[in-house]
C-alpha cells in the first residue's frame, strides 16, 4: 500500500537532517504505527507522504501511484488529518463537509449516508451548523477527520488522532480504524501513546534522529522476550 | 518590579518581532531585502508627514506670534496628539488588552492583573509615539527656535513628549475596561469590526467633504483665518481638557512657573496610572473573562435542508469558489478591505464635485453631452470604473489568505489550475460589484446613453479578468501563508501593494493606447471594439500563465 524508499529531507538548506534515508514497506490491511520522541521525524515523513512538503530525495509509491509523477492519483486514495488541524474557522461543520464531499467528488446519494453516520457517530449532528470556529479542540479534530475519510480512501494517514479526543470519540476512532482495515484497507498512524499503539496495531516502526530504529510487529519488536513492554523497547531504542 | 520588566521585555520583543528578526537574518536568510524596504518605507513616511505637518505648524506659529499667542503651536499640537492618541488608543487597546490571542497563556501565569495590563499598556504606549512624532516634535522644535528657548525647555520638551500619550491612554483604557466588563462585545466582535470600518469610512467622507466645502485660498492664508476665528474654540478644548494647556505652559513659561506646570502635568499622569493599575487589579481579569464565553446556536438542521444545501453535489470549481466566497464576506478585515472601499470609492470620488460650489452643474452636463467630448469622457469612466474595482486587496491575497489552511488545498486532488480558476472567478465576481457600482454612479452623473453604459461595463468586466490573473500571478509567485491573525495576511502583505502597482502599470498602458487612439480619430465603435478585443487577448493570454505558474508553484509551495 505504501512504499517508501530512500527517503531524505533536510531543513535550513541541509544543515538539518529531519528524515534521513528512510525506507518502509506498509502492506494492505494493516494499521501500522508510527512512534519517535519529539522532533524524530514523524511529522515530515507524514507530511511529504501526503504531498505536502517535497523530499530531498527518495520515492513514494502509494497504491501503485507514484507521489511525484501522478499527485493527484495519490491524492485521491488517501485522507489525512494533521495533528493540530488548522480548518476553515469562518464555514460550519456542514459547509466544510460539503466542500470537502465536493473536491472529493463524493455522489450525493452516497454522502448523505456518510456525513449522517459520522456525525452522528461523533456527536456533532447539533454543532453542524454552527461556525467552526465555536468548536472546541476535539470537536475540530473530528470534523477534520470526517472530511478527511468521506471518501472512504483506501489508506488513512492520521498524525496523533487520539490528542483532544475524549474517550468516547477515542475509542470509536480505533473501532473506526479497525474496521477500516478489516476491508483490507490501511491506517498509518503516527501516536506518542505507546499503549494505544500496542494493542492496536499491526506493526509498528520506531524512529529516532530521522533514522528508522525498528520495524515489525509487537512480537518481532519484543524479539522473544514477552515480558518486554513497548514502553522498554521505545526507551531503549531511543537513547 | 522584575517580572514586570521581563514581561515588557517579552511583549516588546513579540510586538517588534525582534526575535523572528533575528531568525530571518541569522538562521533562514529568507527575503531579507523586506523588512529593510519596509523600514524603510517607514522612516520615510513618518519623514514625509513630519514635515508636511511642520509647515502647518510653521504657519500656526507665524499666525500665533502676530496674535501675541505664539505658544498656541503648542497647545495646537499637545491637543491634536492627545485627540488622536485617544482615539488610536482606543482601538489599540481594545486590541491588545481583550482581543490578542496571548491572553490565554498570560492569565494562568502566577502574575498580577495590574502586570499584564502595565506591560501591555506600555507597549501600546510605545506605538504610540510613532504617532505623535509627526504632530508634536515639529511644534515643539520650531517654538522652541522661534523662541530661541534654553537647554531645559529641550530637557522639559522631551519629557512632555514621553508623557504625552499617558493621560489620553489611561482615560481611553479606563473606558475600555469598563465597557467591557458589562458588555461582551467579543459575541458580536465581528459586528464590531464592520461597524468600526464603516464609522471610519463615514468620518474620512465627511472631513473629504468639509474640506472641498472650504473657500480656497492659500494655505496660511486659510489656517490663519481659521485660527483667528477659532483661537476661542481652541482655548474653550484647552479649559475642558486642562492636561494640554498644564503642557503648554510647562513647556512656554519660565522658571518656576514652567516647572510647576510640568509637576501638575507629570504628577497628575503617574496618579491615573496609579488608578489605572489599581483599577486593573479590580475588574482586568474580571472583563476579560467575562468576554471569554463563546457562542453557539445550536440550530438543529432539518433533513429537507440538509437534502437541499448539503447533499446536492456541485463541481471542484463551484466548491472552491463557495469556500472563497464565505469565508472573504465572513472575515470582517479581507470584506473591508475589499468591498466596502469599492462602494466608498465611486461616492467619495463625486462627493466632491457635488459639493463644490464653484462647478457650475448644468456646463458640466452640456460638456459632457457634447457629441465630441462623449468619447473621451466615456473613456475616462472606464478608467475609473477599473480604478475603483481593482485598488483591493481581493487577488493579491488570495492564496495568502488560506495561511495554514493552506494544507486542505494541497491535500485535495484538484489540479491546481482548477483551484486558481476559482480564485479568478472569485476575484472577477466581486470586482465586477465593483465596475457595476462605480458605472451606475457614473451613468447618474453623466446621463449617458443606455447602450453606451453597457458597452462600458462589458470592456470593464473583460479588463476586469486580466487584472485579477495578475494580481493573482503575484501572489501565487510569493504566498504571505505564515500568519496567526488575518489582518497579517492583507495588511502586512507586500502582495497587496505589489499588485496594485501591477494594475497601475497595466491602467497606464491601456490608457495611453485609448488616448492614442482617440486622438487618431478612430470612430466610436471601433475604438471600443479594438480595447475589447485588446483586453481580451491580454487577459486570455495572462490567464494561460497564471495557470501554468500556479501548476509550477502549487507543487513547490512547502507547509
Amino acid at each position: 500500500m505504501v512504499i517508501i524508499k530512500g527517503l531524505s529531507k533536510g531543513y535550513n538548506k541541509g544543515s538539518v537532517k529531519a528524515v534521513d534515508n528512510l525506507d518502509l514497506h506498509v502492506r494492505p490491511g494493516e494499521i501500522f504505527g508510527f512512534l519517535g520522541p519529539n522532533g524524530a521525524g514523524k511529522t515530515t515523513t507524514i507530511k511529504v507522504m501526503v504531498g505536502l512538503i517535497n523530499p530531498d530525495s527518495g520515492s513514494i509509491t502509494i497504491n501503485g501511484y507514484d507521489m511525484a509523477r501522478q499527485p493527484l492519483e495519490v491524492k485521491k486514495c488517501i485522507g489525512y488529518v494533521p495533528d493540530n488541524p488548522d480548518i476553515y474557522e469562518k464555514l460550519t461543520g456542514m459547509e466544510y463537509l460539503k466542500f470537502m464531499a465536493d473536491v472529493y467528488r463524493v455522489p450525493s446519494n452516497v454522502r448523505k449516508e456518510r456525513i449522517e453516520y459520522y456525525l452522528e457517530m461523533f456527536g456533532l449532528t447539533n454543532a453542524a451548523s454552527d461556525l467552526i470556529k465555536s468548536y472546541s479542540h476535539g470537536m475540530k479534530q473530528k470534523i477534520a477527520l470526517i472530511g478527511a475519510i468521506i471518501h472512504d480512501p483506501a489508506l488513512w494517514i492520521l498524525d496523533e488522532p487520539m490528542v483532544g479526543l475524549d474517550p468516547k470519540s477515542a475509542h470509536q476512532l480505533k473501532e473506526l480504524m479497525r474496521q477500516h482495515c478489516d476491508k483490507g484497507n490501511t491506517v498509518f498512524f503516527s501516536t506518542h501513546v505507546l499503549e494505544v499503539a500496542e494493542k492496536l496495531c499491526d506493526r509498528l516502526a520506531i524512529i529516532n534522529k530521522g533514522k528508522l530504529v525498528a520495524i515489525g510487529t509487537m512480537d518481532e519488536l519484543r524479539k522473544g522476550d514477552q515480558a518486554d513492554s513497548l514502553e522498554n523497547i521505545f526507551l531503549e531504542l531511543t537513547e | 518590579m522584575k517580572t514586570f520588566f521581563n514581561l515588557l521585555k517579552i511583549n516588546l520583543n513579540l510586538n517588534f518581532g525582534i526575535s523572528a528578526m533575528k531568525y530571518r537574518f541569522t538562521k533562514e536568510k529568507k527575503r531579507l531585502w523586506e523588512p529593510i524596504l519596509i523600514g524603510l518605507c517607514v522612516i520615510i513616511g513618518l519623514g514625509v508627514m513630519t514635515a508636511m505637518l511642520g509647515f502647518v505648524m510653521y504657519a500656526i506659529f507665524f499666525m500665533g506670534r502676530q496674535l501675541n499667542k505664539p505658544e498656541m503651536v503648542l497647545t495646537v499640537s499637545v491637543l491634536a496628539g492627545q485627540l488622536l492618541i485617544l482615539f488610536f488608543g482606543i482601538l489599540y487597546v481594545m486590541s491588545s488588552f481583550y482581543f490578542s490571542q496571548d491572553l490565554n497563556i498570560l492569565i494562568p501565569l502566577p502574575l498580577k492583573p495590574s502586570q499584564v495590563l502595565g506591560s501591555k499598556f506600555a507597549v501600546v504606549m510605545i506605538n504610540e509615539y510613532l504617532t505623535l512624532i509627526p504632530v508634536l516634535l515639529p511644534a515643539v522644535v520650531i517654538y522652541g527656535v522661534g523662541m530661541r528657548m534654553g537647554f531645559l525647555y529641550w530637557i522639559k520638551g522631551l519629557l512632555v513628549f514621553l508623557a504625552i500619550p499617558v493621560i489620553p491612554l489611561i482615560l481611553g483604557s479606563i473606558l475600555i475596561m469598563i465597557l467591557m466588563r458589562f458588555i461582551n462585545f467579543r459575541k458580536s466582535k465581528d459586528l464590531l469590526a464592520v461597524i468600526g470600518g464603516i464609522l471610519g469610512v463615514v468620518i474620512s467622507l465627511g472631513v473629504n467633504f468639509f474640506v472641498q466645502s472650504f473657500p480656497k485660498g492659500s494655505e496660511e492664508e486659510l489656517i490663519g483665518n481659521f485660527l483667528t476665528e477659532r483661537l476661542d474654540i481652541i482655548e474653550m478644548i484647552g479649559q475642558r481638557f486642562p492636561p494640554s494647556i498644564w503642557a503648554t505652559y510647562a513647556l512656554s513659561r519660565p522658571g518656576l512657573e514652567g516647572f510647576g506646570y510640568l509637576a501638575l502635568f507629570l504628577g497628575i499622569s503617574v496618579v491615573l496610572f496609579a488608578a489605572l493599575m489599581w483599577l486593573g487589579n479590580q475588574i482586568f481579569y474580571k472583563s476579560v473573562l467575562s468576554g471569554q464565553e463563546v457562542s453557539r446556536k445550536h440550530k438543529v438542521l432539518s433533513r429537507e435542508e440538509v437534502d437541499r444545501k448539503y447533499v446536492r453535489a456541485s463541481s471542484a470549481v463551484t466548491a472552491l469558489f463557495w469556500r472563497e466566497w464565505k469565508i472573504f464576506i465572513r472575515t470582517p478585515i479581507y470584506f473591508m478591505n475589499g468591498i466596502v472601499g469599492m462602494i466608498v470609492a465611486p461616492v467619495a470620488m463625486l462627493l466632491p464635485i457635488f459639493a463644490n460650489s464653484e462647478i457650475d452643474k448644468q456646463e458640466m452636463f452640456a460638456f459632457i453631452q457634447n457629441p465630441d467630448y462623449v468619447l473621451p469622457v466615456s473613456l475616462v469612466g472606464l478608467a475609473i470604473m477599473f480604478f475603483t474595482s481593482s485598488m483591493n486587496i481581493v487577488a493579491s491575497t488570495s492564496l495568502s489568505r488560506e495561511g495554514q489552511m493552506f494544507w486542505i488545498s494541497k491535500m485535495i486532488p484538484v489540479h491546481p489550475k482548477e483551484q486558481v480558476a476559482a480564485k479568478l472567478i472569485h476575484g472577477t465576481v466581486i470586482q465586477s460589484i465593483g465596475i457595476l457600482v462605480t458605472a451606475v454612479v457614473f451613468a447618474l452623473l453623466t446621463k449617458i446613453s443606455f447602450l453606451r453604459m453597457i458597452v462600458l461595463i462589458l470592456l470593464g468586466i473583460i479588463g476586469t479578468v486580466a487584472l485579477v490573473a495578475v494580481n493573482l500571478l503575484v501572489d501565487v509567485l510569493r504566498p504571505k501563508l505564515d500568519w496567526k491573525n488575518p489582518q497579517e495576511a492583507v495588511k502586512s502583505n507586500m502582495n497587496s501593494l505589489l499588485g496594485m502597482l501591477a494594475t497601475f502599470a497595466i491602467l497606464g498602458v491601456l490608457s495611453a493606447v485609448a488616448v492614442a487612439m482617440v486622438l487618431i480619430g478612430l470612430p466610436h465603435w471601433l475604438v471600443y471594439l479594438l480595447l475589447g478585443v485588446l483586453m481580451a487577448v491580454f487577459s486570455v493570454s495572462v490567464t494561460i500563465g497564471l495557470f501554468a505558474v500556479s501548476e509550477y508553484k502549487y507543487a513547490r509551495i512547502e507547509i
